[in-house]
């Protein structure tokens, strides 16, 4: 075991942490505004209200990852946290079989071998664990991607819990946050994390709407700790489309943080899974 | 959690009076603290404060499990639940799923409580399978569901060990409700070798009837507790591979009166499949025994489609759309 | 197992709550590994305040809660069905309308009466107040009353008409059974009996109404014979002084909980009164229940009263157990009764109010 902290790595395992990773350009172009993302750093957060196909979204990334190169797949493993006992073996298994030119028992173990999936029941124990995955980025250079669904899970609990005290409510997302931001950039992985939207849009959305393009249309209201905002490289606001007969029923708004370049982008969800 | 002595191999009463004294009090403290900096401010040997970092972890977090692992316990735990009604099947792809989270939400008699007896009449007797019926509103009614199970079976002794497949809670407050959930995980968790077969089906009728009266102030409270309410909700489905089965309230939106259901946008994320019934009949004078009921959300199925239950026969009519 | 219960799942006091979490404590058997005076100094509150937590989280998550009041007891359906069998029903002396309700106002229920003013809600309120002190050698309950008024609508005149015929129609069945020593039940149900055994309350707002509410599960502790309680009615209170409508939602939802709960805890039946309102759809506009959709689920009966082609007519609107329908009665100066059905043909119904709910027909 390694104790996490860089001191006793190898030579080896150093090359897994720097060099290892594969490249997750060719992930899902059509998620970002821009070509050539996500790049190893990358934390995008996915925005949006329930029934607007999240998580659909996060069964393609998985396929996408899981799938061998030979069947246009990354090949790559990634980590599933699973915050709201919201996670569906057999959905993901369906957009697979699908995905899978010929497919068999076999190969579907093969991929979901590329899968590892975590449940975490408070942000304390979500904390904990996001400090012992550590060793398990270190052993296993393979593993490229990491997603957690929700990020937003624990938030009435843990205000509550804070009582009147805004920084003991943020205290664990707060350390959430600071974890995940070095992981990310040690271990050179990408992060999608999705967000719900709970809150109805303030009245006086002066404070949201103008700062970045993109969200001044949509129902957004940011309520995550300030070191989550921080750590965001590109955001995805998920809507669903509210013209009928359009074909594809679902859209998202794609925004660059850094240099506010934004795209919409409508797609659909079958039972394939989804497609731009 | 708080360092204390015992809580793992090495952790002494020195080392604690000696974090706490330099502010780092719990588990949580202590992990996400920077050992070399701690070890320089409390004397304290690095290498004892990372093996008792690494027991902690190894103590608190959770494990990976490996994907494929995963999907070979799912395929032989998981179960599909026929509701007994072909249409109601068809609806939710056959059945309920066990360690899902199912969801009835309708205006006051749209027959919410309905479904839930005869759901729970035919796991019941035609499943043979345990139910918990925890009743929030005192909708059960024994004698409604002998009714239903006459209808299935002649022989009483197969309707007498039926109602006693389903064991029944009454409890009308929302602190009650999860503590009767809570038992019940912990009790099933204790039994090594269960005496009598597992539960099955999990209802609770209703869920928005115990949970409304916390809601609504600007306290944080209510949203907490519901939000405590949905995890175990969801963690009884997963871990005991039970279906479980909840009944909410609907709401009018305000701007353009469509029905939507209760509790609001934190709720909508908790249940996987959502069922809204309604009457066929719009005005309130009219009454029959027939009802629609549409999906509005679901993992397998798009949403939007609708079938006619009929809470006469169950068995749906030929002409159901 | 249990004790992994999070602290934030128990109902602690908000601020006691955040100064356990504030001081590293998550779990239940955390708080339960230290002691009353280790918390009390390492969370700075008094040692009282200890021990009040303590007891909250071992009432809930130990096997200690033996005599606390605190278990809460399962059943098999089939016992329940014993229990129902059992129980009996208040009788309303509208046999039609006890038909569709399957015998009557049942126990252990929330029954909701709902209809225009002048349709008949108070008076069939009072004729069960009556009836629910019918002796139990006539097939009744011999229960006692409680009348919860809040728009003043009640008439003891009324009440008096209703008991007089009530005990004329016993000594009527009595007369004509000598032998079932129904003479001697007779000699306690009197007309001063029944009005004394109706324990009548006004309540002029939403705030006197609630706080009687809260107050009457002592009463019913030291009336033990009480089987029906009825609130005449329960919109009037709730119709003016609500600026914030989510607070009235949230008050009415607690009163709907808490009715349950006393219905369940002392075996009786719970009546409401409601007013209908108009509400405009998008095709047409009809007469609804007031109080908006979620009080719709507090009860679990609900009857509406309504006028047709000057006809009184009930409507099983909602029911557990029964089909809804709909049927006649009309309201004489002996109180609530079937359409153009004289009494004697009524006693024969009354004799057995006990027989078993009819199962719906195919």
């Amino acid at each position: 075991m390694v104790d996490g902290l860089g001191k006793a790595e190898s030579g080896a395992q150093l090359l897994a942490r720097l060099e290892g990773r594969s490249s997750l350009k060719s992930l899902e172009p059509s998620l970002f505004a821009e070509d050539g993302y996500p790049i190893h750093g990358d934390i995008v957060e996915f925005h949006g209200p329930e029934g607007t196909g999240k998580t659909e979204m996060l069964y393609h990334l998985i396929v996408r990852c899981i799938l061998p190169k030979a069947g246009g797949g990354l090949e790559v493993g990634l980590l599933f946290i699973d915050t709201d006992s919201h996670f569906d073996m057999l959905r993901l298994v369906t957009v697979l079989e699908h995905r899978l030119s010929q497919s068999s028992e076999e190969l579907i173990k093969q991929c979901l071998g590329r899968f590892f999936l975590v449940t975490c029941s408070s942000s304390a124990q979500l904390l904990l664990t996001l400090h012992s995955l550590e060793n398990m980025f270190c052993s296993h250079p393979s593993l490229c991607l990491l997603i957690i669904d929700s990020m937003s899970a624990f938030y009435w609990i843990d205000r509550a819990n804070g009582g009147e005290n805004l920084s003991l409510q943020e205290a664990n997302l707060r350390r959430c946050a600071q974890c995940l931001g070095k992981l990310v950039r040690e271990y050179h992985l990408a992060l999608f994390a999705t967000t719900q939207t709970i809150m109805q849009k303030s009245s006086n959305s002066a404070e949201s709407s103008g700062k970045h393009p993109g969200e001044a249309h949509v129902d957004y209201r940011p309520y995550l700790c300030k070191s989550w905002q921080q750590l965001i490289t590109h955001r995805v606001f998920f809507s669903k489309q509210c013209h009928p007969g359009s074909a594809k029923g679902f859209s998202i708004t794609s925004c660059h943080i850094h240099n506010n370049s934004v795209v919409k982008r409508p797609f659909s969800i079958s039972e394939c899974g989804v497609q731009f | 959690m708080i360092l204390r002595v015992g809580l793992c191999i090495g952790l002494t009463t020195e080392m604690v009076q000696l974090l706490k004294d330099n502010g780092i009090r719990t588990v949580l403290d202590l992990v996400s603290s920077d050992l070399e900096t701690i070890a320089r401010k409390c004397s304290l040997s690095y290498k004892a404060l990372v093996a008792i970092r690494r027991v902690l972890l190894a103590q608190f977090s959770s494990f990976p499990v490996n994907g494929a692992d995963l999907y070979e316990e799912l395929k032989s735990s998981t179960a599909i639940l026929s509701t007994g009604s072909k249409s109601l099947d068809k609806l939710l792809d056959a059945g309920l799923y066990t360690g899902e989270v199912t969801e009835l939400t309708g205006a006051p008699g749209s027959g919410k409580t309905q479904v839930c007896l005869h759901i729970a009449a035919n796991i019941s007797e035609s499943l043979k399978q345990r139910v918990l019926y925890i009743d929030s509103t005192g909708g059960f009614t024994a004698t409604r569901l002998l009714q239903l199970l006459q209808r299935r079976t002649e022989n009483e002794e197969e309707q007498v060990e039926a109602l006693q497949r389903i064991q029944v809670v009454r409890v009308f407050d929302a602190y009650k409700v999860l503590d009767v959930l809570h038992e019940f995980r912990s009790t099933v968790a204790q039994e090594v070798v269960s005496a009598s077969a597992p539960v099955k089906m999990v209802v609770v009728d209703s869920v928005s009837a115990v949970i409304y009266p916390l809601l609504g102030s600007r306290q944080p409270d209510g949203m907490a507790f519901m939000m405590h309410v949905a995890r175990e909700l969801k963690t009884l489905a997963k871990e005991l591979g039970v279906a479980v089965v909840v009944t909410n309230h609907v709401t009018r939106d305000a701007s353009c009166g469509q029905v939507k259901p209760a509790l609001g946008r934190s709720w909508s994320f908790v249940p996987s499949t959502r069922v809204l019934l309604e009457n066929n009949k719009e005005s309130c004078g009219e009454t029959s025994n027939r009802r629609i009921a549409s999906l509005t959300k679901s993992p397998r199925q798009p949403v939007g489609i609708q079938v006619e239950l009929d809470f006469e026969s169950w068995e749906p009519a030929e002409d159901a759309c | 197992m249990e004790q992994q219960r999070e602290l934030g799942s128990f109902s602690l006091p908000p601020s006691l709550r955040a100064k356990l979490v504030a001081a590293g404590f998550q779990t239940a058997q955390e708080v339960l590994d230290v002691g009353p005076c280790e918390l009390s100094k390492e969370i700075g509150i008094s040692k009282q305040e200890a021990l009040e937590i303590l007891q909250v989280i071992k009432g809930d998550s130990h096997g200690n809660e033996r005599g606390s009041g605190n278990t809460v007891r399962k059943y098999t359906a089939l016992e329940l069905l014993e229990e129902e069998q059992v129980q009996g029903f208040i009788v309303t002396f509208c046999s039609a309308l006890d038909d569709i309700l399957g015998g009557g106002v049942p126990l252990m229920k929330v029954t909701e009466i709902c209809g225009a003013p002048g349709v008949g809600k108070t008076q069939l309120c009072m004729q069960l107040a009556v009836d629910v002190q019918f002796p139990e050698c006539f097939g009744g309950l011999a229960g006692e009353a409680v009348f919860i008024d809040t728009e003043g609508s009640f008439m003891v005149d009324r009440v008096v008409d209703m008991a007089s015929a009530c005990v004329q129609h016993c000594h009527l069945i009595a007369e004509m059974h000598p032998e079932e020593g129904h003479q001697a039940a007779l000699e306690t149900f009197s007309l001063e009996n029944i009005l004394s055994h109706i324990y009548y309350f006004r309540c002029h707002d939403y705030v006197e109404l609630l706080a009687q509410v809260y107050l009457l599960s002592d009463f019913l502790s030291e009336h033990a014979k009480v089987r029906l309680v009825v609130i005449d009615g329960v919109a009037f209170p709730f119709r003016h002084d609500f600026e914030d409508l989510s607070l009235r939602t949230r008050l009415l939802n607690g009163l709907a909980q808490q009715l349950i709960t006393i219905a369940n805890d002392h075996t009786l039946a719970v009546v409401l009164t409601n007013q209908m309102t108009t509400r405009i759809g998008q095709n047409c506009s009809s007469l609804v229940p007031a109080l908006g959709d979620s009080w719709g689920h507090a009860a679990t009966i609900r009857v509406i009263l309504h006028w047709e082609n000057k006809q009184r007519l009930a409507t099983l609107y909602k029911s557990p157990s029964q089909k809804e329908s709909t049927v006649p009665y009309c309201v004489t100066p002996h109180g609530f009764r079937d359409v153009q059905l004289p009494s004697p043909a009524l006693a024969e119904n009354k004799t057995n109010p006990r027989k078993r709910p009819r199962v719906e027909e195919q």
